[in-house]
């Protein structure tokens, strides 16, 4: 049992905007009061958010542990964790280990995350890194989009079958939610191709197109009524000229719910990369008006990086940009694709239209509760870099002194100057914790009433918007102090979130020979026992009507 | 000058970072005595390994046989450090400055990363002198190290500027990936040299196994060489430059980065020798 | 692959003999989805030092002379961007420029190619840097089509062992924890190397025979120290080592998740019960017992910076 108090407490889903009062804490929850005996904090002079929530990040799983092994001159240089009797070794950095990525997460007052991309052939494994990540509560969305089996029916317009089939795969990997990545596009980078324009057959189809997977798996997912709507990764990422894409794949989604995955990747004007320049303001227009959507920033930071992604498409144009190696050639492993170190400089062009787009996307769009902070960790920076960015959306000047570094070309291409909004810490508490957590469907999670889950973070107050964030006084999870004045006190294992929508058995009869066809795997081997996930919490669907 | 001197060869490699002159010549005896150092999974203190005597200051000798003994010098800015016996790995790696001799043996790794400074070695190195470590973009990128003796595999891989010198034979992959800077090979090498090299020189004095992708591009004494032999002339170590001694046949490469490379071959007149 | 790959290169291994499996279930003979017609829709090369039982499986057999691989695989990374090659050198490589022209215009004309390389290839001369350069050629040939390149492993688990290094520690082999947290140098942490060095006052084998497999050396230092194996059967290093547990055998009567060659995980379901403890139920009693000893780095910082 807890008891913080003397804290200006910020709750926005609660309508609790700074007001200093009492957070009660009783068996991981949030109570109404607590017995005299319980310990108290002093929590005068600090701010108490809800724990933050991580909607869209890269922690857990084949592409990031391949990141791991191409970047030893990275783990050198971080700050290593060492091996004590209640924390693990690990190494910081772009790719953080997993016990590391733990520490550091909950280091900065987040609590929960959602790993936004699972194969299915390879969940198994990113269930087992999942485990290794300690503290922090974790859900994962698993790919879709390029899945042959769902895409062969949604060619033939089977779109009962396509659901069953969808629900199937969810369970077998025990997901949370469905990813779609560059819908077409990756399985026709298979053939050295691209799928650009969402009215385009993609290659290998007769009259399949990007947008018909996008509208058909909207409506799978609304009907089958996942907590956590289509989480979309939109065709064409990266590329100058690509916010009509973005347009067309949002129209193509009205009267359905969808989570736009690194709006600021897919925001840009221009016609080549000479030409590049923002185009936020069409995409936040939009969006404003459309409250069918969420989406999360996928912000940039200035500095060294290791960008991966399910994308092979972008990732091959970014190693002929860059001219680096995919991958460190040194290390026995790799697959050849999606995974190249990147340095994004102020003096680039380019990179500083990325680096101002996400904040502008940030500060265009009007409800905080349907934009979430994200890096899309690690592509546009590494998310202990939070911090920096809620510097930059609560201070103007400190923005402008950022672009005083910039040339004047350069700022011709954003829009970035003329924003003079200042997020308010009541405003961040809703972008980085209670709007993402409305976002996934975790009911429990994102707010301080009454039976939510305790995860807290208590910061120092200070006119250092970045330290402040940096250095939470105080973490604590599920009740228990996990963080306390910047020493790790306790790792306990976080839960895994999975759903099992519903679904007729006799589809598994249906996939069986499907699948011995196409895979090199046993069909009883592909599914993930729920076993294998470590404090696994089923949640449930709420199928439409 | 503050001398210390082995007593007792460590079970396990013993590492020893803070024995640099930068970091010794501010303590004082006492203060070095219990320096850490890290035997295995253990810290232990510097006197439990050697003794220790004369005064600290920027100038540094140790005596024993250190080939266990790893990282001495890292980082070192200036001063001198003067080693009678071997040493061991990574011996003046990332140094910045400075002065090591070696009268003796080294591990492998030796000046990796540098960037300014000397290290003279009388006896053999190891592998990946000057070399940049495992996935990092650069090795050296500036400095000299001479090695009378042999050196192993891999030396100056992606080194940047600075200069390389082996007396005897050295093994595969010398100049591996090279970016830049000159590598002097007295005695020849083993297979590979310049394989992947970007930039930079290779010469060497004896004849050495070629790769298939390097070209014929002249045969010649450039310019350059003569500045080089003058500078080596202060370590005693002859270059031939002149065209009477004999020419250098030039290629280039490696033609499957596609790279810039230099390899310079000498070939005496007949009669003439390189001493 | 199994799909998709319509050129698959076999380097420096023996499938046909070392791993059976992968010619039929895996990357030849399947028929795929684009590839309907199986091993009709695909061209097997295979590239070795000597006639294997593979030879007879594939449609080009390149012989190359021991220990050029790396000369070949840097010829064919300039031919690919028609870069100068020596053409009187070629001959040293056991094959002629043809042979390798045809080669990379098979590589370029590929939709889909896939090159699989062994021990033949990253255990002989040159090692890690021919297991680079066939990784560089394959990242390369991007540029023109489809391509990847992956290695073969050897026995057991050792990709599992390989993952799961990775994402405890960020990198896959050759790690140190003496300071208390990972570091990482091939050549100075690898098993073989320490050993041969006489680096390390211990030793703990668990699911490996070094006594059958690593030089004299090593083995020697083995015998000298305290080493302890963990193994359901005596093998070499067991015979040498100062302790042997018998352990039950992974995957027949003790579960885990096997990660295949291509990092794709399987779970292993025990089909027999054994008397004997798994590897992970000794090592947790041996941890446990560890732990209640006073810990060697109870004076350190719980983060600091690195000495690399």
């Amino acid at each position: 049992m807890l008891r913080i108090t003397g804290g200006r407490v910020y709750d926005p889903a609660n309508g609790v905007d700074g007001q200093i009062r009492d957070v009660c804490i009783a068996d991981g929850r949030i109570a109404a009061a607590v017995g005299d005996g319980a310990r108290t904090l002093d929590a005068s002079g600090m701010v108490i958010f809800p724990g933050g929530v991580d909607v869209h990040t890269h922690v857990a799983g084949g592409a990031i542990n391949f990141a791991r092994a191409m970047t030893p001159e990275d783990h050198r240089r971080t700050v290593a964790f060492i091996r004590t009797q209640t924390q693990r070794s690990g190494l910081g950095g772009m790719a953080p280990t997993t016990f590391a990525t733990g520490y550091l997460y909950a280091g900065m007052g987040w609590t929960t995350l959602n790993e936004a991309a699972v194969p299915i052939l390879s969940a198994k494994h990113t269930h087992e890194e999942l485990r290794d990540v300690p503290i922090v509560d974790k859900s994962c969305c698993v790919l879709m989009a390029n899945n042959e089996i769902v895409l062969d029916l949604l060619e033939n317009g089977e779109l009962e079958r396509a659901k069953q089939v969808v629900a199937w795969q969810i369970w077998a990997s025990k997901a949370y939610g469905v990813k779609a990545v560059n819908p077409g596009g990756v399985a026709a980078w298979k053939w050295g191709k691209d799928a650009k324009q969402l009215s385009e057959t993609v290659e290998g189809y007769r009259k399949l197109t990007p947008g018909t997977i996008i509208t058909g798996l909207a409506q799978i997912i609304d009907e089958l009524g996942l907590p956590h709507p289509l989480h979309l990764h939109c065709n064409n990422l990266g590329a100058p000229g690509n916010y009509t894409t973005t347009l067309e794949s949002m129209k193509s989604l009205e009267g359905h719910r969808a989570h736009l995955a690194h709006l600021q990747y897919h925001a840009y004007g221009g016609d080549d990369w000479n030409t590049m320049r923002s185009e936020t303001e069409a995409i936040a227009d939009y969006f404003n008006a459309h409250s069918n959507l969420t989406a999360d920033a996928g912000a940039v930071l200035f500095g060294n990086t290791v960008t991966i992604t399910a994308d092979g498409p972008w990732q091959h144009l970014l190693y002929k940009l860059t001219g680096r190696k995919w991958g460190n050639l040194d290390v026995e492993n790799e697959t050849g694709c999606g995974i190249v170190p990147y340095t994004y400089r102020p003096s680039n062009i380019v990179n500083a239209v990325q680096w101002a787009s996400g904040l502008e996307l940030l500060l265009m769009i009007k409800d905080p509760w349907r934009v979430s902070l994200s890096t899309d960790h690690p592509n546009g920076a590494c998310f202990w870099r939070y911090p920096e960015i809620l510097q930059l959306l609560m201070s103007a000047d400190f923005r402008r002194d950022c672009m005083a570094k910039m040339s004047e070309e350069a700022k011709r291409r954003i829009r970035l100057p003329e924003l003079d909004r200042e997020y308010s810490l009541f405003e961040i508490a809703i972008i980085t914790s209670a709007g993402p957590a409305r976002a996934l469907g975790l009911s429990n999670k994102g707010h301080l009433g009454i039976g939510a889950d305790a995860d807290i973070a208590v910061y120092n107050q200070d006119q250092d918007i970045s330290r402040m964030f940096s250095h939470p006084r105080y973490v604590i999870k599920h009740g228990e102090i996990v963080i306390e004045e910047g020493e790790i006190r306790a790792t306990p294992l976080g839960r895994s979130y999975v759903i099992k929508p519903q679904y007729e058995s006799t589809i598994e009869e249906y996939l069986r020979p499907l699948f011995e066809d196409c895979y090199t795997m046993q069909f009883e081997n592909y599914p993930v026992e729920l076993e294998r996930v470590e404090h696994a919490e089923l949640r449930n669907c709420i199928p439409a009507e | 000058m503050l001398q210390l001197t082995l007593k007792q060869n460590p079970p396990v490699p013993l590492e020893a970072e803070l024995i640099s002159p930068d970091t010794l010549a501010r303590m004082s005896l006492d203060e070095i005595r219990a320096l850490p150092l890290q035997l295995g999974k253990h810290r232990r203190r510097l006197d439990e390994f050697f003794d220790i005597s004369g005064a600290p200051g920027l100038e540094l000798k140790l005596i024993g046989d250190l080939s266990r003994v790893k990282w001495l010098g890292r980082g070192m800015s200036q001063g001198r450090i003067e080693i009678v016996g071997n040493a061991g790995m990574h011996l003046g790696a990332r140094m910045k400055g400075g002065e090591i001799e070696v009268h003796g043996n080294t591990g492998d790794w030796l000046g990796a990363e540098m960037s300014q400074g000397t290290i003279r070695v009388r006896g053999d190195a190891g592998g990946q002198v000057g070399a940049a470590y495992r996935g990092s973009v650069s090795g050296m990128k500036n400095g000299t190290i001479i090695i009378d003796g042999t050196a192993g595999l891999e030396i100056g891989m992606r080194m940047r500027r600075g200069l390389i010198v082996v007396g005897k034979r050295v093994k595969d992959f010398a100049g591996l990936q090279m970016k830049g800077g000159t590598i002097l090979l007295r005695a020849g090498s083993e297979i590979r040299a310049g394989a992947w090299m970007v930039r930079g020189t290779i010469i060497s004095l004896a004849p050495l196994p070629l790769l298939p992708t390097f070209a014929t591009s002249c045969s010649h004494n450039p310019l350059f060489l003569r500045l080089l032999a003058r500078q080596l002339a202060d370590w005693d170590i002859a270059l031939p430059a002149l065209d009477d001694q004999g020419t250098y046949d030039c290629y280039s490469g490696d033609s499957s980065v596609p790279g810039k490379g230099e390899l310079l071959i000498w070939r005496p007149r007949n009669g003439s020798t390189v001493q | 692959m199994r799909n998709r790959a319509d050129l698959v290169i076999y380097w420096g291994g023996n499938p046909a003999e070392c791993h059976p499996r992968h010619f039929t279930k895996y990357a030849l003979m399947p028929k795929g989805k684009h590839l309907p017609r199986g091993r009709k829709d695909r061209t097997m090369v295979l590239v070795d030092i000597r006639e294997t039982k593979s030879v007879k499986a594939a449609d080009i057999f390149l012989q190359i002379r021991p220990g050029r691989d790396f000369e070949v695989l840097t010829i064919l990374r300039a031919i690919v961007k028609g870069q100068y090659v020596n053409p009187a050198m070629v001959a040293e490589t056991g094959l002629t420029i043809e042979q390798l022209r045809d080669l990379v215009d098979r590589m370029k004309r590929a939709r889909f190619g896939v090159m699989f390389f062994g021990m033949g290839l990253s255990m002989t001369r040159g090692k890690h840097m021919n297991s680079s350069a066939i990784l560089t050629l394959a990242a390369e040939l991007n540029a023109y089509t489809k391509f990847v390149a992956m290695p073969m492993r050897g026995h057991g688990n050792v990709t599992g062992a390989d993952v799961i290094m990775r994402w405890t520690t960020g990198y896959p082999f050759g790690i140190s924890f003496d300071r208390g947290y990972p570091r990482f140098n091939p050549g100075e942490f690898s098993t073989v190397d320490l050993l041969v060095r006489g680096d390390t006052d211990a030793a703990l084998i668990l699911g490996a025979d070094p006594g059958a497999t690593m030089p004299q050396p090593a083995i020697d230092h083995l015998a000298r120290i305290p080493t302890i194996v963990l193994d359901p059967k005596v093998t070499h290093t067991s015979r040498l080592a100062r302790v042997h547990i018998t352990t039950a055998v992974t995957g027949i009567s003790a579960p885990g998740t096997g990660y295949r060659m291509d990092e794709v995980p399987l779970p292993l379901r025990p089909a027999l019960k054994s008397p004997y403890p798994t590897d992970e139920e000794v090592v947790r009693r041996i941890h446990e017992l560890v732990r209640v000893k006073p810990d060697w780095l109870v004076h350190q910082p719980r983060t600091t910076q690195q000495v690399f």
